[in-house]
């Protein structure tokens, strides 16, 4: 076993060059995680509530954004954003930011189908008791619908940001340097470890995606508290 | 709503028409002070990330320091792969390829080359001692390379009933070898050399047969710019003319290198 190859390079996948070259490694990782997820949530909510509206021009982009997305591999999104970004902006995007906004592209779908989900999923005597009640359409959403639902997506929207947090890994295609670049990387120097750094790469993806989980379930906890004293 | 939809039209198919202004390539990097180039980051010793310094370093990166310190810029490089090499060029991400890409007349239709820089040949790394001793032996078999590679496409001509599998880099597709997933890796022997003795016991292993096909290595730089491709020939004659070439060269494939690979080819010099 050549676990002093890992120990060695452990540096380089926790944050690549830096401070001498750009970042890189598992906090590229993480940034683009991170970065992925607050993006995707805000578009995906957006996304999600249009795809719910009942006027046509706003619920058919919405549906044909989504199908679309949802009928791509995340693979190809990454890669034609990638070579697209230039003709749109005129100028090149850095290749990290051209693949956090391919990731939000991709996982916004997705959560504008869990919102979807939410929403319906809640008694129809919310909208309607709200409406009676004198709140117009956006208000009934904004202060009565979402929160309720939001709480109730916590649980597939954790799934879908640990899921975000490992597709990251898909941006080495376009030569972003996070964890598992780096690993390829150390691997062709040294290529006699390839399974200890492969495991060491694993573990560090699964304790970032622990602590999602770990943090969600907390948030989870803390709400329902904090509803349970409001009733 | 309508005038929205309109306006959104228009910037859309606008931004599709303008595409970024064509100057020469040269006024463009030095305006910008870096020469982007686009080298591979997994291939000792070629290009790949260094163990001290973690920066990309290499022989191909050393010719490009070469090209950026006599256009008085200063050098970035960008990690490629054999499938994006192309595109990024074409696009503009980086204004020059240095990535083990061999001058081939079917890639002329996209982008240029310039004379070459490195002169090599298809040939196979097998275990040592194994049945496998030239490409014929390989029917039936299966064979390891990588994606979008000429090696990849030679090799199912020179023998059609092997299997190619391809890999994303040459080091992954040396550990399907090791573990016996493919009987032969091909591709450029000055790549085999250099994955032979990555390993800990390179004498377990052999480059065997002859050249399936040569392989010149040329740089890649976007069509019709001929004022940087003229730049960057003469500049390589230049540093061979000078000894510049040979000292690199020795560098990386010398003697006492862990890729020694004797010099036996002369460039290409207009006189």
């Amino acid at each position: 076993m050549h676990w002093d190859v890992v120990w060695n390079n452990f540096d380089y996948f926790l944050w690549g060059a830096y401070p001498k070259g750009p970042l890189g490694g598992l906090a590229m990782s993480i940034l683009m995680a991170l970065g992925g997820i607050f993006g995707a949530f805000w578009l995906g909510l957006l996304i999600g509530v249009c795809r719910l509206s009942k006027r046509v021009w706003l619920r058919a982009p919405a549906m044909v954004y989504i199908e679309i997305i949802r009928g791509t591999p995340l693979l190809m999104v990454i890669f034609w954003f990638y070579f697209l970004a230039p003709v749109i902006m005129g100028k090149s995007l850095p290749d990290w930011q051209s693949a956090i906004i391919a990731l939000i592209v991709f996982t916004s779908a997705y959560i504008a189908e869990i919102v979807r989900a939410g929403v319906l999923s809640l008694p129809k005597g919310q909208m309607e008791a709200a409406r009676g009640s004198g709140l117009s359409h956006a208000q009934t959403m904004i202060h009565i619908i979402l929160p309720q639902a939001l709480f109730n997506m916590i649980p597939s929207f954790v799934n879908q940001f640990v899921s975000l947090t490992k597709d990251t890994s898909l941006a080495y295609i376009i030569g972003v340097s996070e964890l598992t670049k780096t690993a390829t990387q150390v691997n062709s120097r040294t290529m006699k470890a390839p399974f200890e750094i492969f495991i060491t790469v694993a573990a560090l993806y699964f304790v970032v995606c622990f602590v999602l989980t770990e943090l969600s379930r907390r948030l989870e906890t803390k709400i329902n508290r904090y509803q349970a004293r409001g009733r | 709503m309508k005038r929205l939809a309109t306006a959104l039209t228009a910037i859309l198919v606008l931004a599709f028409l303008v595409s970024p202004a064509f100057a020469g390539k040269i006024e463009d990097i030095k305006k910008r002070g870096t020469l982007i180039a686009g080298v591979k980051d997994s291939q000792p010793p070629f290009g790949y990330v260094d163990e001290k310094t973690n920066q990309i370093v290499g022989f191909e990166i050393d010719i490009m320091k070469f090209l950026a310190d006599k256009l008085g810029v200063k050098l970035d490089v960008k990690a490629v792969t054999s499938s994006t090499r192309i595109p990024m060029l074409t696009q503009g991400e980086v204004d020059i390829v240095a990535a083990t890409m061999t001058h081939k007349k079917d890639r002329e239709g996209q982008i240029d080359f310039s004379i070459t820089y490195f002169m090599t040949g298809q040939r196979l790394l097998v275990k040592k001692g194994g049945p496998i001793k030239s490409v014929k032996d390989l029917a039936s078999k299966k064979i390891g390379s990588v994606k979008g590679s000429t090696s990849e496409q030679n090799a199912k001509k020179a023998e059609p009933t092997a299997t190619i599998v391809s890999f994303e880099t040459y080091p992954e597709a040396f550990l399907a070898l090791k573990q016996g997933k493919v009987e032969a890796v091909t591709t450029d022997e000055a790549i085999l050399v250099g994955l032979k003795f990555s390993d800990e016991k390179p004498e377990a292993w052999d480059i065997v047969g002859d050249y399936i096909s040569p392989e010149p290595y040329g740089f890649g730089l976007v069509e019709n710019d001929s004022k940087l491709r003229d730049f960057v020939n003469v500049s390589l004659m230049e540093m061979w003319e000078s000894g510049e070439y040979k000292k690199v060269y020795d560098k990386w494939f010398g003697k006492d290198t862990k890729n020694y690979i004797p010099l036996t080819w002369t460039m290409e010099l207009w006189p």
